[in-house]
């Protein structure tokens, strides 16, 4: 009975929701902004609760455990004093949470960005080989990008910048363009099995 | 401790980077196609226009990012386009809001009359949609808490129709739901995206579904040339090509060894 109900709420909304998509009428406009504005961010905020507390559980069960206890309390730490830095001082430019987030958050996010730069630097040499025919074609369409963005590649600045730019507008996109509508029809056909019932593993349990 | 060769590489990497950082040498900037077109969108924009911009990226990013937020707001503000910020990334909210009011600082503009920041949204599908029917309903208070109503600015746009478009400073897929949702109400889409997600979006810049687009440092340092403010990406352009020169030499060193191995393997 509970999954029933659950089929029926996402077959009703997911049937409206995809009628109004394609109407003008003010009813239907009426409906996206309720639907979208309270109904979607309510559940998006109970959803998170979920999370965090799913989180946290396992979380603790870590800590208690043993199991990479001090990264564990690392997070936990975080995530307690971000959101009482947000109640009790605000959001605001020059807050403890803003402090926070461009004096731990940002930098630290940089630098774990910026280390991909030197793995990728290890793995060109390491990892870059042109052992058959498909990867020598690779390899080279790869160089010419690289070299194609590049300021200093002095009187080959006439030439391959164009290449390069060929091998995006051509090939690259061909390719780029097969996936996307490979993905496109993968959502319709996901989302209808969804509407009309046949996917049900999103409410868990059996198949 | 002995070093290996991977070793050797980061130290090389790491030294290259900081004697290029250091020397702070300017490199010419050929201008590209596209960052042209971006330019002489923003340039063909009456002053007085708004436009929105949403800052859909994480802090992770912001080396990258930054750049090509700054030329492009400084340019907004130098042309008297009025902006309405927000962010659909929650990381983007508060760099947007400090990027937003730095660059609006330097043109004297005035916060809730040239420009506006309204913050995070939860949900990026139901926020652009959402926005599309109404601004204010959306977001009821802009990112300093004040009512949107109170604001000049949230009272000449209240939907899609009051804006020229949305520029998306993204460093993932966010565009996109830009295009496919915000397309629904004719939403004229503009991107300044990091360097890993152009060809994401080169189908939708070839289709016209995107205006015009910059991209990476590279674009950043063609659009401070454009608009005559050297900044963040005019001065990592040495430090970026040094860099890709050297990725360069690493792959032919490795594939010279490889076959010099294999030859020798027989």
């Amino acid at each position: 009975m509970d999954r029933r109900i659950a089929l029926i709420i996402c077959f009703v909304f997911g049937l409206v929701m995809f009628a109004q998509f394609f109407s003008d009428h003010p009813v239907a406009h009426r409906v996206n902004q309720d639907v979208l504005v309270e109904y979607v961010q309510i559940i998006f905020a109970f959803a998170l609760i979920v999370g965090v507390v799913a989180l946290v559980r396992n979380s603790i069960k870590q800590v208690s455990s043993g199991q990479d206890r001090p990264f564990r309390m690392v997070m936990l730490a975080g995530l307690v004093s971000m959101p009482i830095l947000a109640i009790g001082w605000g959001i605001e430019a020059g807050s403890p949470f803003q402090w926070m987030f461009e004096n731990v958050q940002a930098p630290m996010q940089s630098t774990v960005f910026a280390l991909l730069a030197f793995f990728v630097a290890s793995a060109s040499y390491r990892g870059f080989r042109a052992r058959s025919v498909p990867a020598a074609i690779l390899l080279a369409a790869a160089l010419i990008i690289l070299l194609g963005r590049s300021l200093m590649i002095g009187p080959l600045a006439h030439v391959l910048p164009d290449i390069a730019e060929w091998i995006r507008n051509y090939p690259s996109m061909a390719a780029r363009r097969a996936i996307l509508i490979g993905i496109g029809l993968g959502s319709l056909t996901t989302s209808l099995r969804v509407i009309v019932g046949i996917e049900r593993t999103w409410l868990g349990g059996e198949k | 401790m002995r070093l290996e060769t991977r070793h050797w590489i980061f130290i090389g990497l790491f030294v290259l980077i900081g004697l290029a950082m250091a020397s702070g040498i300017r490199l010419p900037t050929p201008i590209s196609e596209q960052t042209q077109k971006m330019y002489d969108y923003i340039d063909s924009l009456p002053p007085g226009s708004i436009l929105l911009v949403s800052f859909d990226h994480e802090a992770s990013s912001l080396p990258e990012i930054q750049p090509i937020a700054l030329a492009l707001l400084r340019h907004c503000f130098e042309r008297g386009v009025r902006i309405i910020g927000l962010a659909l990334m929650a990381e983007g909210t508060s760099v947007g809001y400090h990027l937003t009011n730095k660059a609006a600082g330097e043109f004297n503009r005035k916060y809730g009359a040239d420009y506006a920041f309204l913050g995070f949204r939860p949900q990026y599908i139901a926020a652009i949609l959402s926005m599309g029917e109404s601004f204010r309903a959306t977001f009821p208070e802009d990112y300093l808490g004040r009512p949107s109503e109170s604001l000049p600015l949230m009272n000449d746009a209240d939907d899609y129709n009051g804006v020229a478009g949305v520029l998306s400073i993204a460093d993932g897929s966010y565009t996109t739901h830009w295009i496919e949702y915000g397309g629904r109400y004719d939403l004229a889409v503009l991107a300044g995206v990091t360097s890993a997600m152009v060809t994401t979006y080169d189908p939708y810049v070839a289709s016209g579904q995107i205006k015009a687009m910059i991209s990476g440092l590279r674009g950043a340092a063609e659009y401070e040339s454009l608009i005559g403010h050297d900044g963040g990406g005019a001065r990592g352009m040495l430090a970026q090509s040094s860099a890709h020169l050297y990725v360069i030499l690493l792959i032919i060193l490795g594939n010279v060894s490889y076959f010099v191995k294999k030859r020798r393997a027989g």
